[in-house]
């Protein structure tokens, strides 16, 4: 018995001390930040964080592919969109693919499971492109998914969508408000984290790494280049899936509209955005890229831009006065009261502005991991020859 | 139902002149994208969005000139106008571009000036559509002369045979530039070593600003020419064809400047040719968006067999 206690403890103790050393206060800071906002705040918000942390998780698994295999993945829609037909075509009564529905808790697995082979089928014909060649290939790909969706209408009804997705319900409770969806993607996200932060420190995560810093030296160290790509294309895939699998039961609405570019480049933007590699650099740039742009269409948001009609005054006299010495027409600002609406509007105008502005004032993410850094750092010491082919 | 071979010479001559039509425009942005990866090996994401600022400014030109009721030799007055504006226009944004997002990573990490070309490119497109247009398309006047030219099978409007007659044109006048001026001189040698030309006296930057200047003169064309062809525009129009563009220069070996044109004109006739190729095998009735699916099929399929392109070579001679 005591032997037993004994391995127990040390199997603890061991699993704990592996936990990347940054990782362990600052885990449970944001676990309490995850937990406390829960009564806080009202569903409007409570939808916002559900994207921010809907997003982080994709771009842990996209951090795989990217940050940690050096594999610039510009089509990571196609895997989202992967995991969000899966449980769509196979979990709502409309679907024309099946009759019937099947249980979520049976799907998501499913989900993972397809996600995984599809970035598979999709990696195996990319394995010998680099770089920007990969990039746009990828592009390609999640281009060619949302197309196939809206095309073979005979499964997916294209553009007019599948609802009334099934439910997952945990036998106590049915999670289908944006409080419980919430949980159930915080769940994710810490799964997710765990399992992508152990990888990293592995055996698998240092050959990822050798093959970003040179593909052809970590093959001549005996690295199987073409196992390790895959595995990183079928991890992050896989993740890219599971948020597939969460986002269409709390949407509830799956159609190709959903799965446009503009997913990918979110995903894509806010790793790099955030400090490639870095988990943290994830949800910071989750909370500035997804959060920010949710946070301008707010109520609120535009209760506290009222409190600036005195600032349209002093602009509008400064317009008018520029009216007067140039001739031209320049329109004045709209009152105050309008300008929530219009901040709304102008959400995609500011993520641009916003996205330049990061990369131009912290070109190397807001956290950037620690081991990249050196290596930047190293590198502008001997720059790398130009004129050599991708 | 004839045997695909078997069809008429009447379809072949459409497909040819349709092709050698989204050929022009696809090689004409593609130009863009392979000089500026010479010069920075940037892809240059925002280059679609020079190409609708080229457009607009071609609109509001011959909007000023009185738009559907420009007639006679003002016609050709306020084409040429469009054109010459539309490249002024264009080839300021790539500039601004340049000077604002990326000279100030051009020794950051290799993915920053992505992301910002990528921020750039969101900001314009909706810059345009959600701040001046409010989500509405705008149409050019369709004031160019209808008409056909015909040669046995072959038939072409006055338009495309104006559309792909310029594009080669434009084409020549920028291959005469690249390959005979001083300054075109000085951007092949920045293509090849940005280091050595830098030692060699000559001033880089300039080299790099021209080098954008250049590809969006000829992205702006490529803009009114689209727009005088289909009329519709739009903020977000210049994402797709970018795409292509890009798509195409991949395919002729990016970097290569012939690889570009002939990149564009194989991706012209491949979405052309391949769908209606397709439809004609009974029972399938493919939607026009399965020009896209052809389109990267194929750009995997010759990146498999030739992994640097048509014309990439492994030490690409660039530019």
């Amino acid at each position: 018995m005591p032997e037993i206690r004994r391995q127990l403890l040390r199997l603890r103790a061991n699993t704990w001390e592996r936990l990347p050393a940054a990782l362990r206060p600052f885990t449970w800071f944001l676990i309490s930040l995850a937990v406390l906002i829960i009564p806080t705040f009202d569903d409007v918000w409570m939808r916002m964080f559900f994207l921010v942390a809907l997003y982080a998780t994709l771009g842990m698994g996209l951090n795989v592919v990217v940050g940690l295999a050096g594999l610039l993945d510009l089509g990571f829609v196609a895997f989202f969109a992967t995991g969000a037909y899966v449980v769509a075509m196979l979990g709502s009564p409309v679907s024309p693919a099946v009759s019937g529905t099947l249980n979520y808790w049976f799907l998501l697995p499913l989900a993972i499971g397809v996600g995984a082979l599809v970035g598979l089928l999709l990696g195996l014909p990319v394995l010998p492109l680099r770089g920007d060649y990969l990039a746009i290939v990828t592009l390609g790909f999640g281009e060619i998914i949302r197309i196939l969706a809206l095309n073979m209408d005979n499964y997916t009804r294209g553009s007019q969508g599948l609802f009334e997705i099934h439910k997952p319900d945990l036998g106590f409770r049915h999670i289908d408000d944006v409080r419980s969806f919430y949980v159930l993607v915080v769940v994710a996200a810490l799964a997710v984290w765990f399992v992508t932060s152990r990888l990293r420190e592995s055996r698998v995560g240092r050959a990822w790494e050798a093959i970003r810093e040179d593909e052809d030296v970590a093959a001549a160290m005996g690295i199987n280049t073409t196992k390790y790509k895959l595995m990183a294309f079928a991890t992050g895939a896989s993740v890219g899936a599971l948020g597939g699998a969460i986002f269409a039961p709390f949407i509830d609405f799956v159609a190709p509209q959903s799965f446009t570019l503009i997913v990918s480049i979110n995903v894509i933007a806010l790793v790099i955005i955030g400090g490639m590699g870095s988990t943290q650099g994830v949800f910071a740039g989750a909370l500035l890229l997804i959060g920010v742009p949710e946070l301008l269409q707010f109520q609120e948001t535009a209760d506290f831009l009222k409190h600036f009609g005195w600032l349209r005054d002093v602009i509008n006299a400064l317009i008018s006065g520029f009216n007067t010495i140039t001739f031209l027409d320049v329109d004045k600002l709209p009152p105050a009261e309008d300008w929530g609406e219009k901040l709304a509007l102008y959400r995609f105008i500011v993520f641009g502005a916003l996205l330049v502005l990061v990369m131009v004032l912290r070109p190397s993410g807001l956290f950037p991991s620690k081991r990249r850094e050196r290596e930047f750092a190293r590198r502008e010491e001997e720059p790398v020859p130009e004129g050599t082919a991708v | 139902m004839a045997p695909l071979f078997l069809t008429s010479a009447e379809f072949w001559a459409d497909q040819l002149v349709n092709g050698l039509t989204t050929g022009s425009i696809y090689a004409l942005i593609a130009l863009g994208y392979t000089m500026v990866y010479g010069v920075l090996q940037l892809i240059n994401f925002a280059h679609g969005e020079v190409f609708m600022v080229g457009a607009f400014a071609g609109f509001g030109v011959l909007t000023a000139f009185g738009g559907e009721d420009i007639s006679g030799v003002m016609i050709t007055v306020s084409i040429l106008v469009a054109l010459i504006a539309a490249g002024a226009a264009s080839a300021a944004t790539a500039v601004t571009i340049e000077r604002v997002a990326y000279r100030p990573l051009r020794n950051a990490p290799r993915l920053a000036p992505l992301i910002s070309a990528i921020g750039v490119s969101v900001f314009l497109s909706h810059l345009v559509d959600d701040f001046f247009l409010n989500g509405e398309s705008q149409f050019y006047p369709q004031i160019f002369p209808t008409g056909n030219v015909s040669a046995g099978p072959l038939s072409i409007s006055y338009l495309q045979l104006f559309l792909i007659g310029a594009s080669l044109a434009m084409m020549a006048v920028l291959y005469w530039v690249i390959q005979r001026t001083r300054t075109g001189r000085a951007i092949r040698a920045v293509s090849e070593s940005r280091d050595n030309s830098a030692l060699m006296g000559i001033d880089v930057n300039r080299a790099i600003v021209i080098t954008f200047a250049l590809g969006a003169v000829m992205a702006g064309f490529a803009g009114v020419l689209y727009g005088l062809f289909l009329s519709s525009i739009r903020g977000s129009m210049g994402f797709i064809p970018g795409v292509k563009a890009f798509t195409a220069a991949v395919l002729g070996g990016i970097g290569s400047i012939p690889g570009a044109v002939l990149g564009g004109y194989i991706l012209g006739f491949a979405e052309t040719i391949g769908r209606e190729l397709l439809n004609e095998i009974p029972g399938v009735n493919l939607p026009n968006q399965w020009k896209d699916v052809i389109a990267f099929a194929l750009l995997v399929t010759i990146l498999i067999l030739r992994p640097s392109g048509i014309f990439g070579r492994k030490e690409t001679k660039r530019a």
